[in-house]
């Protein structure tokens, strides 16, 4: 018999990982030491892989005399950063977004070709506005609204061309670097009446339109596209990419400017109007020109384009002063684009950050000789103190006579930034919501900096905060077409002139407070995706505005308040009641309540939390389609799609929040009787609960039921019922373990026998009085004592908190007494000391985090269908769940079980296991310096602690849940699950055409496994529970109606053939493959061949196991009896399995 | 020659006779496990119950084999006396029969070794020369062996206790244990009075049981001695008193930015390597 393995099963690829990523570094690391710096001894302890090793550094080297250099970097590492570690990470951090010499100069000549491309621009005959004949092969870059203008134009090349915006400044960064360009439109052009009814803006359009014809014949040009700059449809922009494969590297902006002073920037006061009603609407117009509405934001969008040469000689003169300022606003850039804030319509951008930069330095907020981190720091302290809604800043030293004050900017605009020539509102397009979404992220990010156990670089700079993973509840806003009739609505043709048709930016004020209003204190922020800039080629029409994606809006909420299902208005005698009703409508109501009081409110539906998680919805439909006729379908819910995976009850929809409340109380009710039984022998010391369901996270929480007594067999002396071979697997009834201790005594033998025996005794006499007193029906075992209780059972078991340590106990033969830690101590504190103390814990935990345990149950749940739950316990699986509750950072503690899953996911995939432990914070109980203890402890025996380290304050060096599970190749299965499922499922939930349903996160791959032994379904006895539960149900032996409280007889208890199953299989194959289900009703067991077991070894004693033996002249080797062992697995399992299914093109026999 | 080869009985390298078991009698072409057996052998045997002559030395058991399958299936090459599992070659386990069925720990499931004490040494040559080609069986009509469902069931009948009769082997136990404990103290007593004086003032100083004579004393009692003294000795130390006391303190601060500074640099080389400060 010949075998050969293919070597590339799923564990082995990942086995070998490492060892490519090592060698190739190994290879680097040779090279970089023959050829550079010698000194580097740094680099050098740096071991393979990337995992850190204790640094040893010689005596000479660290008491060396120091040179005043050395000394003041030192100091200043010390003093002005947390540690010197900050510091460096953040120049690295700036190395890799800055633009490298080889890329600049790429720039500069791209640059520099265009420019001359663009001063050759013919010149053509004067036309009417209207008339695009003269420009074959290209749109004009604009949405003509209404289609009619006046005024002629023709094209001459441009007056100047120069370079504006962050390149020029140097604080671009990468990716995606834009180099900002700006034609000036000659004055011959344009006519002095042009700001008026979007005659300027057009001509602009025509320009840029006349420019992207000529630029299609170029051959400096790879690609042109047209766009717009911040979402503002009246300043088109033109983008150019050099050809080639420097496409990716740079994009050229184009921006049409008029000459700088043009225009008169009195015209452009955000009280005057500039589109008249008239022109708009197409309806002749009584009213006098003195009454039309103000157009703040058309001037703005007018003035802006007059600024941008005045405003970079003001932010060079600025930079100029500060040799930090670049970095230091490249870091705010970063920073931004981390939280989606620097993109699209009302963003705050890089132009908006260096202004801010240099309004921080003109009034001495930062010192010019600040370093990077302290200008970042203060920016953000900027943010987080002021209030730009309230209080507007303006840079204008000296603003002249006519410049509009900081009062009417507020009066036209929610966000007040002016520029320094004091006319321009820079933030005139952002909405109030989007800078408390700033302001927001600012305190927060302080409040992480400030924390020393937290990684504030890692939270504030270097992970992402997409909206779907930041906010608790995120709603789209689809088909946006129907703002337009939102707009009718609410009557805000004003605003639609303003925005120059754009309904969307027009309405979304408005709809923003109103949900504000409405939600009230229901969430604590209210934050919308920007809607963003469009980008579409020069030959084709620009996108209408209806054709957008879906606009996004983020809800961080308020779990004390969100859910609940009553909004209380004021009394019916109130004067505020009428605008109660009117925000309302039909369907506030009067109510009198218990207290007395009678005042209107609003009931919503919901009984269950996992239908009260519906309300918002609810709420937000309704008032969209009160007051904004959006139709309910527009509106689209991200969250609750994953629910159907951990439904217990299918009927009355229930995700298991309740059904834990009920086994809670129920072992309360049974802690409290076995506190009061009387003529125990020795007195109980504490009660303690030591299982999942009891802290809220068991996936599937029991629930009470009756039995059928005729569907099983009894077994003799009425001590229970038993299960029967013939008939489907009964209902799996689990054990919720209790821990009981005895008090501490004389009486207490001192050896290990006989504790255990008297242990018995007090299972059996607890189990006694019980039935005596409450007539409970029990079953007493050795080991523990079952006890049925209102159709749940408790499994308790009775400890004595000396016996671990008598475990340990041995006696020298000198007769000294030590102590020796054994595996059995181990595992008896496990269960005794440190499960009752997560379970108390974590119960805390529930109580301040309302969605702790969903989350929990979602992870939990995932795991188990990936395979990977009995790799990463549940008990660690809680902890890291714990984890994103007490230290969220960057985000705030998950407040919908949808966010904390994709939180757990992110969490699993992208956490640096190999040189970091986790650290759980568990009642805060760990100080600054038990964080540097733990780190430097893991750091100095990385190799002999578990692959995933975690450590809580009771456990800081063992990590007692992942000591022996997941290995190294399970966590990197693990990793890469998430990962993937991580992105599946953001995709799905964010991307509404998809349609495949969100379980598909929860399907495992089957593929890469080599054999399946599919089990028969009335066997398995939590088959319901599947992800995708079978059509049909079997007879489990239950009765609809309620449990007995007490009495009846034993049911059966823990009974699972499937893990039976398995866990015979682990002991008999253990070495030779590994056994993979999903607990929760999973009808396949995967097996995978361990690679190493199936060399041909020399035959020994030691090593026959389930073997067959070959000769080879006088020498005989074994290897694994293939088809014994399939075989057997018929065997052991006969009666479960159905069939097995070998892959074997995977591995030939 | 000897007869057709599959009559021959199959001896490896090593000395073991190769045999072949089926599960059951239904299926013939079912994949056959190897049994290896060989007589037991080695140098120095302290246990009685592996008599040398008559023992059979069995590798690769499958889990579903219990003592008394298994003395089945050997008794057709002869009486057998007793048959030992366990779970790997070499000195027996400490065995726990002297306690109660219901205080014994769980076996695992999983392939073992046999040791099988014939009556007499005839029992061992047969065993040896049993040709492979013949299968020995373990589940017959006869004699069925539970697997399975039915028996997980059984194993549930099994562990649901009837607590008067797991009370009278607590009692029992226990009544034991005392009796062993009395007999203990009795014997520490006797021990003590050795050495007391006599009427006439002498005392008999013997060599005596070293574990009754030391003060007992544990490990942990010592260390707190000595972490005692070690407080005291640091309690009597000047700090920062000679000049060159303070000169050396600096000059550790300084080793220990140093030293600090070199232990970033290298996790940020390592993350670098990793290509971790890629914002986006």
């Amino acid at each position: 018999m010949k075998k050969k393995w293919k070597e590339s099963t799923l564990t082995e690829e990942k086995m070998e990982e490492p060892d490519s990523i090592q060698n190739e570094e190994e290879k680097e690391k040779k090279s970089a030491k023959q050829s550079k710096d010698p000194k580097r001894k740094a680099k050098d302890t740096v071991s393979d892989a990337g995992v850190l090793r204790p640094l040893k550094l010689s005596k000479k080297e660290l008491y060396k005399a120091p040179t005043v250099e050395e000394l003041n970097q030192l100091k200043e590492a010390e003093n002005l950063f947390h540690c010197s570690i900050l510091k460096m990470q953040m120049e690295e951090l700036l190395k890799e977004v800055s633009l490298s010499d080889y890329r600049k100069k790429l720039v500069d000549s791209f640059v520099q070709e265009v420019t001359d491309f663009l001063h050759t621009v013919p010149e053509t005959e004067v036309v009417e506005l209207d008339d695009l004949s003269w420009l074959p092969g290209v749109e004009v870059p604009f949405l003509l609204v209404p289609p009619t203008a006046k005024g002629k134009f023709h094209m001459e090349p441009p007056a100047s061309i120069n370079v504006v915006g962050s390149y020029p400044l140097g604080t671009c960064i990468k990716p995606r670097v834009i180099v900002d360009l700006a034609v000036t439109i000659p004055a011959t052009i344009l006519h002095p009446m042009d700001a008026i009814n979007q005659r300027y803006p057009r001509k602009r359009a025509l320009y840029l339109a006349g420019l992207a014809q000529q630029l299609c014949f170029s051959e400096a040009v790879g690609s042109l596209s047209y766009s717009c700059l911040h979402g503002n449809r009246l300043r088109p922009v033109l983008l150019l990419k050099p050809p080639g494969k420097d496409s990716s590297k740079v994009t050229l902006r184009i921006h049409a400017i008029p000459p700088p002073d043009f225009l008169k920037p009195s015209r452009f006061h955000p009280q005057k109007n500039n589109i008249r009603t008239e022109w708009f609407t197409g309806v002749a117009n009584k009213q006098q020109e003195s009454s039309e509405p103000a157009t703040p934001h058309y001037n703005s969008t007018v003035l802006g384009d007059h600024l941008p040469l005045s405003h970079l000689q003001f932010l060079s003169a600025s930079s100029a002063q500060c040799p930090a300022f670049g970095e230091g606003v490249a870091l705010l850039k970063v920073w931004l684009r981390q939280r989606e804030l620097d993109q699209g319509a009302g963003c705050f951008c890089g132009f908006h950050a260096s202004m801010l930069m240099a309004y921080l330095l003109s009034t001495h907020k930062v010192g010019k000789s600040m370093n990077v981190y302290q200008l970042f720091r203060n920016a953000l302290h900027f943010f987080a103190s002021t209030d730009l809604t309230e209080n507007g800043i303006t840079l204008a030293k000296n603003p002249d006579s006519k410049a509009p004050s900081l009062q009417e900017f507020h009066a036209a605009f929610s966000v007040v930034f002016v520029d320094p020539s004091g006319h321009l509102n820079l933030l005139a397009d952002m909405t109030a919501f989007t800078y408390k979404q700033i302001q927001h992220e600012a305190s927060l990010s302080l409040k992480f900096w400030d924390d020393p156990t937290i990684d504030g670089f890692h939270a504030l700079l270097m992970t992402s905060k997409a909206m779907i993973r930041t906010y608790d509840n995120v709603f789209q806003l689809s088909e946006l077409v129907n703002l337009q009739a939102s707009c009718k609505k609410l009557s805000l043709l004003n605003e639609l002139m303003d925005y120059s048709g754009n309904y969307v930016l027009s309405a979304l004020p408005f709809i923003l407070s109103l949900l504000q209003r409405g939600l009230g204190e229901r969430i604590y922020l209210l934050a919308h995706s920007l809607p963003q800039d469009p980008e579409w080629p020069v030959d084709s029409a620009p996108p209408k505005h209806k054709d957008q994606p879906p606009l996004s809006i983020g809800l961080m909420l308020n779990l004390e308040r969100a859910l609940s299902v009553l909004d209380r208005g004021p009394p019916a005698d109130n004067p505020k009641a009428a605008e109660f009703r009117q925000m309302w409508g039909s369907r506030s109501e009067l109510r009198r309540f218990q207290d007395g009081d009678i005042t209107e409110a609003v009931l919503w539906s919901g009984n269950s939390t996992c239908q009260r998680r519906l309300v918002l919805l609810e709420i937000i439909t309704y008032l969209l389609q009160l007051h904004a006729d959006i139709p309910e379908s527009c509106v689209r819910f991200v969250g609750g799609q994953l629910d159907d995976v951990i439904k217990v009850n299918k009927e009355i929809c229930t995700t298991g929040e309740e059904e834990s409340l009920k086994v809670v109380q129920a072992y309360d009710d049974l802690s409290r009787k076995l506190w009061q039984l009387e003529g125990l022998p020795l007195s109980i010391t504490s009660v303690q609960g030591a299982h999942q369901a009891l802290r809220y996270t068991q996936v599937f929480p029991p629930v009470p039921v009756r039995m059928n007594y005729k569907f099983f067999a009894k077994k003799k002396n009425r001590l229970g019922l038993v299960p029967q071979e013939d008939k489907p697997c009964p209902y799996y009834i689990t054990p919720i373990k209790v821990i009981v201790h005895m008090e501490g005594s004389g009486k207490w033998p001192s050896e290990h026998l006989a504790i255990r025996h008297i242990k018995a005794a007090f299972h059996i006499c607890l189990g006694q009085l019980l039935n005596k007193h409450h007539q409970y029906t029990f079953n007493a075992t050795p080991t523990y004592l079952d006890v049925s209780k209102d159709g749940l059972a408790f499994r308790i078991q009775v400890a004595y908190h000396r016996e671990p340590q008598i475990l340990r106990e041995s006696l020298t033969p000198a007769g000294m007494l030590i102590y020796r830690d054994n595996a059995e101590a181990q595992a008896l504190e496990l269960e005794t000391r440190h499960k009752p103390f997560l379970n108390s814990t974590l119960h805390g935990l529930q109580q301040q985090h309302g969605c702790f345990g969903v989350v929990c149950r979602l992870a939990k749940r995932w795991l188990a269908s990936q395979f990977l739950l009995e790799y990463i316990r549940e008990e660690a699986a809680d902890l890291l769940v714990a984890s994103l509750f007490l230290h969220p950072a960057p985000f705030t503690p998950p407040s919908s079980p949808q966010v904390g899953f994709l939180r757990f996911l992110h969490l699993i995939s992208t956490f640096d296991w190999k040189n970091n432990p986790l650290i759980v914070n568990l009642n805060g109980k760990l100080t600054a310096a038990d964080h540097t203890d733990i780190k430097n402890d893991f750091g100095a025996s990385r190799e002999s602690l578990p692959t995933m380290f975690i450590a809580t304050p009771n456990d800081t060096k063992v990590s007692v849940w992942t000591k022996k599970a997941p290995s190294v190749q399970m966590l990197q299965r693990a990793v890469m699950l998430a990962a993937e499922s991580l992105h599946v499922l953001e995709t799905h939930l964010i991307d509404s055409s998809q349609k495949q349903d969100a379980r598909v996160v929860f399907r495992p791959p089957l593929e890469a496994y080599d054999v399946l032994i599919h089990l028969v379904p009335q066997q398995v006895p939590l088959l319901a529970k599947a992800v995708d539960p079978p059509p049909i149900t079997y007879n489990q032996g239950t009765y609809n109606g309620d449990p007995l409280a007490s009495g009846g007889v034993l049911p059966v208890i823990d009974y699972d053939p499937v893990r039976l199953y398995l866990s015979e299989l682990r002991d008999a194959f253990g070495d030779l493959a590994l056994f993979f289900n999903d607990p929760f009703g999973g009808t396949v067991i995967a097996v995978l061949w361990k690679p190493s077991a199936f060399e041909p070894q020399p035959f020994k004693t030691s090593l026959m196991n389930a073997r067959c033996v070959e000769v080879n002249g006088d020498v005989a080797t074994t290897v694994p009896n293939i088809e014994a062992i399939l075989q057997d697995f018929r065997i052991i399992g006969k009666g479960l399995v159905k069939k097995l299914e070998l892959r074997t093109e995977k591995w030939a026999v | 020659m000897a007869p057709s080869k599959d009559q021959l009985a199959c001896v490896i390298p090593g000395g073991f006779t190769v045999l072949s078991l089926r599960f059951s009698e239904d299926d013939d072409h079912a994949a056959l496990h190897q049994l290896c057996v060989k007589e037991h052998r080695v140098r120095s045997e302290s246990n009685t119950d592996r008599p040398l002559d008559r023992t059979l030395f069995v590798l690769n058991v499958p889990p579903y084999c219990t003592q008394s399958v298994l003395a089945d299936v050997f008794s057709r090459f002869g009486p057998i006396q007793s048959v030992e599992l366990s779970d790997k070659p070499g000195v027996s386990e400490s065995s726990d029969s002297d306690v109660s069925e219901y205080f014994r720990a769980a076996r695992r499931q999983c392939f073992r070794v046999a040791y099988i004490v014939f009556s007499s040494e005839s029992g061992v040559a047969s065993a040896k020369r049993h040709p492979r080609s013949v299968p020995l069986t373990v589940s017959t009509a006869g004699r069925p062996v539970r697997t399975g469902v039915s028996k997980w069931i059984q194993q549930y009948s099994v562990s649901l206790v009837n607590s008067s009769s797991l009370q009278d082997a607590v009692d029992q136990f226990m009544r034991d244990f005392d009796q062993r404990k009395t007999e203990e103290a009795e014997r520490l007593k006797q021990a003590v009075a050795q050495q007391q004086e006599d009427e006439e003032g002498w005392v008999k100083v013997t060599k005596g049981s070293r574990g009754a004579k030391a003060r007992p004393h544990s490990e942990m009692a010592n260390q707190r001695t000595l972490q005692k003294e070690e407080k005291k000795k640091q309690r009597k130390e000047l700090l920062n008193f000679y000049s060159w006391q303070h000169r050396n303190t600096q000059k550790e601060h300084i080793a220990e930015l140093r030293k600090k500074f070199e232990e970033d640099k290298q996790k940020i080389a390592a993350l670098r390597a990793q290509r971790k400060f890629r914002p986006f």
